[in-house]
């Protein structure tokens, strides 16, 4: 801990002879004289050599020491080495005694090292120490004092300064690396650093053997650059350059230290230049003793509160204390030394995870390989095998591997069917199914009744069956249906998917996603007088327009209300014969089409036959079994590829997406990949839930929620297609199709609807109009399709959706249907 | 009104009385010489997680109880300024000196009071003048001391009301040790600022009146002025001055001299600081 160049004696040395100097000036004068003689003869003829001032300073350099002085002397002036003298004789001061110097050790710490004409770093160092005595001790001339005089800066030029003028400016070196202060450990260097300073230190050195300065000058420049310096000075360079003069901790004793007050310098700095004088005069009056008198300072040994505060730390610099204690565990004959000095191999697994960047599920099998042939070759390879892979973050759902036809043909369950109900807006739809589902007790009494309270409340207690359908609040306070709502019910033989769709004009949208999901539909006509024939005209066409371009065959028509006109015969024959007309000149088959007088409010001819004794006459078929006897009208396309529209999306935790909608075509089990078009994304399946059960697989047909992982939902919208990845669907924006007119068509703006898919798009051109039995061309590039007529049609889509040929599509515009066609 | 969410010690306990007889008692008299400043105890680098930080200690009197003065300072940075603060080419100094609750006889609540908002005050100047505050734009420095224990631990010092000139010893040895911290902490400086306290100390009627370095007021009949100034050594200069009290009438002695005698106190301070970082460095040297 102790500086090894100090020891106490050193220190009462010191101020013995600085005491001396200070204070008995004259004295000192005459030990220059004295020694000044004794080197004149001590040189004897070569004295002529040197002059009187060289000698003078050689003596104030060695403190009146007579025999090195001479020795210098001779050395450096009448005998001068080579080159390598001049540069030797200053060395020796530094290590000799700091104390010899008559400079406080305060001073001496915060004297700055520099000077451009540099002999050696070392020499330096020291001379500015040397000559930056203050001003007080007059000993020779070339001393300044070391501050910059008013007038310094008074002939000075702004530019073109003269060289002897300049000074250099000495960028202080900042603490080298590591951290700023604090701790007790010394900085640390980096190896470049340690590069450069090695690097610098040589360049130095060789810059210093080449020129050689008589001392003379050195001098002089060093305290004219000092004062100029001064300002530079920073205290890191202060304290690091190397002038540790004393250590107070080596012994118990205090050690005393004198400071200096230079003569005047207070005086100065208080009453500013001018009136010095006199307070000099008015403060010796007040002293006893004059300004030189010394300020003794003692550092005391710390308290017992600093020992116990800093004790561990002055401990830690003990060296007695052993670096390594011998564990027992050492004595083992399974203990290696050097176990851990090799990585781990969970380091090395580590190590080749982070070089492939990713992590891999065939990362460890990789960084395996490369533990047991350490070839670098082989590894960097391996690693960017690895980090080509594709990486999914899930791993996917396991397929059982089904061949799902087979499984649907074993499954002898009950059959799925899907239908749609239609009619006029206010016709009871959705009263109709409400109290279907009623009846078939899959809704509680209590249920309705609470409907119907909340309904007395605001005049519309006869909506309380429509109610179990519609729950949105906005179609509860507008009274229509505004989406299609779902629900199921089974009886004994079928499933049954309840698609209730809206009867308004305004949500014609909906009520077409609803009917591409349906195998057949209920259409509802309202018997009371003027109802139905306002309904012909309005929606009641339009829908079953929609149903028949959408490919639905199947149809019921329940000839609701029946109740309100005395369950007349008449009224129900007049409207079946109408209807029946008008469904077979839009080309449904006469045996496909069922009529059943209801009351969908009283709930007769619904489950039970009507009690009412005005209604007996009908002996056909109640609704339900009306239901029954309708299957899908088409074969499932099994076989086909897998294509599902979705109808509904639901978010939920953990990555997955749950998806509802239709199986359109073929099959699905879980584990299937699977690709949502337009977007393109893949993913697995990763449950599938028909109704409320979860199964295995899914067909065609069937209405199911499919659960999907490893896909942003943000990628998936209503009306996407999913579909498998062998064989996906096209995505296009032109498409051909032979289209029925409903409307007048012409190239005009248009909206293409299928399902819940609907694209903004316009009919580019008409290609021909076709016949619509044989579909011969009739007319080629008509300008205009009459209503009524088929004709085909080039549609360009705004965007790309996910259409193919073969598909029903309906064409609307400006809240219209304007035309019903099968895609080319 | 004391902070309920901590559990206050008594704010002063009862004590017999001490009858004042109106002379000091002899062992109670300074006994150093005018000029003599009493030993000191700095360490530097104390505070591992500070950039730099510093310990003085002034021994306390012999036979007394650990009545010395006690001070630690820690400096944090120079580090960025927030974001929200205005550009600043300089660096920004703060100071913060606090008394800890246990430093004085009368306790000190967790808050600042004003007394040690003007130290803090006090010690900004003395330092500024020595930082070179230009070599760290856009940043700021952090200097808090806390005084562990105060000159006033002992009851007479309430009584006899001479913590106002305590505060003087109390400023220098702030300056003192947030010198060396800045110091430890390897931030610029022209010089190492050190703090130093003169004193125009008299008997009991006001006669014999006489300077004193570093004076301990209870050691003293009477204290008329007190100065503390913040010195650089190496450039002659003085950073901060603090002078209170007032001179008597005559021109026995004046303001100037009192200053200059503070000074010769702080330049035995500075000799200290040197030597405390001279060991410091010696430490890390070897």
């Amino acid at each position: 801990m102790a500086p090894p160049t100090y020891d106490d004696d050193d220190f009462v040395d010191q101020y013995d002879d600085y005491e001396e100097e200070d204070e008995m000036s004259p004295e000192d004068k005459v030990a220059m004289q004295k020694g000044t003689a004794e080197v004149q003869k001590a040189l004897g003829t070569e004295a002529s050599k040197v002059t009187v001032a060289q000698i003078q300073e050689a003596l104030w350099h060695y403190y009146y020491d007579v025999d090195k002085s001479v020795a210098y002397l001779t050395k450096t002036f009448i005998a001068p080495a080579p080159k390598a003298a001049p540069k030797a004789a200053p060395k020796k001061a530094p290590e000799g005694k700091t104390g010899a110097f008559p400079l406080p050790a305060k001073q001496a710490l915060f004297l700055r090292t520099f000077e451009a004409n540099r002999e050696s770093p070392e020499h330096d160092a020291y001379s500015t120490n040397l000559y930056g005595i203050p001003s007080h001790t007059r000993m020779f001339p070339i001393m300044e004092k070391p501050r910059i005089s008013p007038t310094f800066f008074d002939d000075m030029p702004w530019l073109d300064i003269p060289k002897d003028r300049e000074a250099v400016f000495i960028e202080p070196p900042r603490p080298v690396g590591g951290l700023l202060g604090g701790s007790s450990s010394a900085p640390k260097m980096s190896k470049l650093q340690a590069l450069a300073a090695l690097r610098k230190k040589k360049a130095e050195e060789k810059k210093d053997q080449e020129r050689v300065v008589p001392p003379e000058d050195e001098v002089s420049k060093l305290s004219l650059s000092d004062s100029r310096n001064k300002e530079n000075t920073s205290l890191g360079s202060k304290l690091r350059g190397g002038n540790v003069q004393r250590d107070s901790t080596t012994g118990p004793g205090p050690l005393v230290q004198k400071g200096e007050v230079p003569s005047g310098a207070v005086s100065n700095s208080i009453g500013g230049h001018t009136g010095s004088s006199t307070i000099v005069e008015s403060e010796t009056g007040v002293y006893a003793k004059p300004e030189e008198e010394l300020v003794i300072s003692h550092s005391h040994a710390p308290s017992a509160f600093a020992r116990t505060l800093f004790g561990s730390a002055l401990e830690a610099d003990q060296t007695q204390r052993p670096n390594v204690f011998a564990m027992p565990y050492t004595q083992s004959s399974s203990f290696l030394a050097n176990a851990f000095s090799e990585p781990s191999p969970d380091d090395i697994v580590l190590a080749a995870q982070a070089k492939a960047g990713k992590k891999t599920p065939a990362a460890p099998k990789a960084a395996k390989k490369s533990q047991k042939n350490e070839e670098a070759a082989k590894e960097s390879g391996l690693a960017s095998s690895v980090s080509s892979l594709k990486v999914n973050d899930g791993p996917p759902p396991n397929s059982k591997g089904l061949d799902v036809i087979k499984e649907f043909e074993q499954n002898a369950s009950k059959r799925n069917a899907s239908f749609v109900v239609v009619g006029h807006v206010d016709a009871g739809k959705s009263t109709l199914m409400g109290r279907l589902l009623l009846e078939l007790k899959l809704v509680e009494e209590r249920t309705v009744d609470k409907y119907r309270r909340q309904g007395e409340k605001i005049g519309k207690q006869s909506f309380a069956l429509a109610w179990v359908m519609d729950q949105r609040s906005e179609e509860r306070d507008r009274g229509v249906t505004i989406d299609i709502a779902t629900n199921h019910f089974e009886t004994e033989s079928t499933k049954f998917t309840i698609l209730d769709a809206p009867g308004h004009r305004d949500f014609v949208p909906n009520m077409i996603a609803g009917a591409s999901q349906a195998d057949f539909a209920i259409l509802v006509i309202d018997a009371n007088t003027g109802a139905y024939e306002k309904g012909l005209k309005g929606q009641t066409r339009e829908h079953v327009l929609l149903l028949r371009s959408l490919g639905v065959q199947q149809l019921i028509v329940a000839v609701n209300k029946l109740d309100m006109v005395g369950w007349s015969q008449d009224r129900f024959k007049e409207i079946s014969e109408e209807v029946s007309g008008f469904l077979t000149g839009l080309g449904f088959q006469e045996k496909h089409v069922t009529f059943i007088p209801i009351s969908g409010l009283n709930g007769d001819n619904i489950v039970k036959r009507t009690e009412d004794a005005a209604g007996a006459w009908y002996t056909g078929p109640t609704l339900i079994q009306g239901l029954e006897a309708s299957g899908p009208s088409t074969a499932r396309a099994l076989k086909k590829p897998f294509r599902m529209a979705i109808s509904e999306i639901f978010r939920s935790q953990q990555g997955t997406t749950t998806l509802a909608g239709r199986i359109d075509s073929g099959t699905i089990q879980i584990g299937d990949t699977v690709l949502v078009q337009p977007s393109g994304e893949s993913a697995y399946i990763k449950s599938i839930m028909l109704d409320t059960e979860a199964k295995d697989w899914a067909v065609a047909g069937q209405n199911v929620s499919v659960a999907l992982t490893n896909i942003d939902p943000i990628h998936i919208k209503i009306g996407d297609i999913i579909c498998h990845t062998t064989d996906p669907i096209a995505v296009g924006d032109t498409f051909t199709m032979k289209a029925m007119a409903f409307e007048h068509l012409m190239p005009m703006p248009v909206d293409l609807h299928r399902g819940r898919l609907h694209a903004a798009g316009q009919i580019q051109s008409i290609a021909a109009t076709l016949d619509k039995a044989t579909g011969e061309v009739i007319k080629k590039k008509p300008k205009v399709v009459q209503p009524g007529g088929v004709a085909r049609i080039l549609i360009k889509l705004e965007a790309k959706v996910p259409l193919e040929a073969g598909q029903r599509v309906v064409i609307r515009s400006e809240g219209e249907t304007i035309a019903a066609g099968l895609l080319e | 009104m004391a902070d309920r969410r901590r559990v206050n010690g008594p704010g002063s306990s009862t004590l017999p009385p001490v009858y004042d007889d109106g002379e000091l008692d002899a062992a109670l008299r300074r006994q150093r010489a005018p000029d003599a400043i009493r030993p000191l105890y700095l360490k530097t680098g104390v505070t591992p997680s500070a950039s730099g930080s510093a310990y003085l200690e002034i021994e306390p009197r012999e036979g007394e109880h650990g009545s010395g003065m006690k001070l630690t300072c820690t400096v944090h940075g120079p580090r960025s300024l927030p974001r929200s603060a205005p550009f600043s080419p300089y660096m920004v100094l703060s100071t913060h000196v606090k008394f800890a609750p246990f430093a004085t006889k009368q306790r000190r609540g967790y808050l600042r009071d004003s007394s040690e908002k003007d130290l803090s005050t006090h010690l900004e100047t003395a330092l500024r003048g020595a930082l070179i505050a230009d070599r760290w734009p856009k940043s700021g420095v952090d200097v808090v001391v806390t005084i562990i224990e105060g000159e006033s631990t002992r009851q007479d010092a309430v009584e006899r009301r001479v913590e106002e000139w305590d505060v003087m010893n109390v400023l220098g040895g702030c300056i003192t040790v947030a010198s060396a911290a800045i110091a430890d902490a390897g931030i610029d400086c022209v010089d190492t600022v050190s703090g130093g306290v003169a004193a125009l100390v008299a008997s009991k009627d006001g006669k014999d009146a006489s300077i004193v370095l570093d004076p301990v007021a209870l050691e003293h009949e009477s204290i008329l002025a007190a100065c503390c100034v913040a010195y650089l050594p190496n450039r002659d200069e003085v950073t901060n001055l603090w002078f209170k009290g007032q001179l008597p009438s005559p021109a026995s002695c004046n303001h100037q001299s009192l200053v200059s005698r503070a000074v010769q106190a702080s330049r035995g301070t500075h000799g200290l600081i040197s030597a405390s970082l001279s060991e410091a460095i010696g430490s890390t040297q070897n």
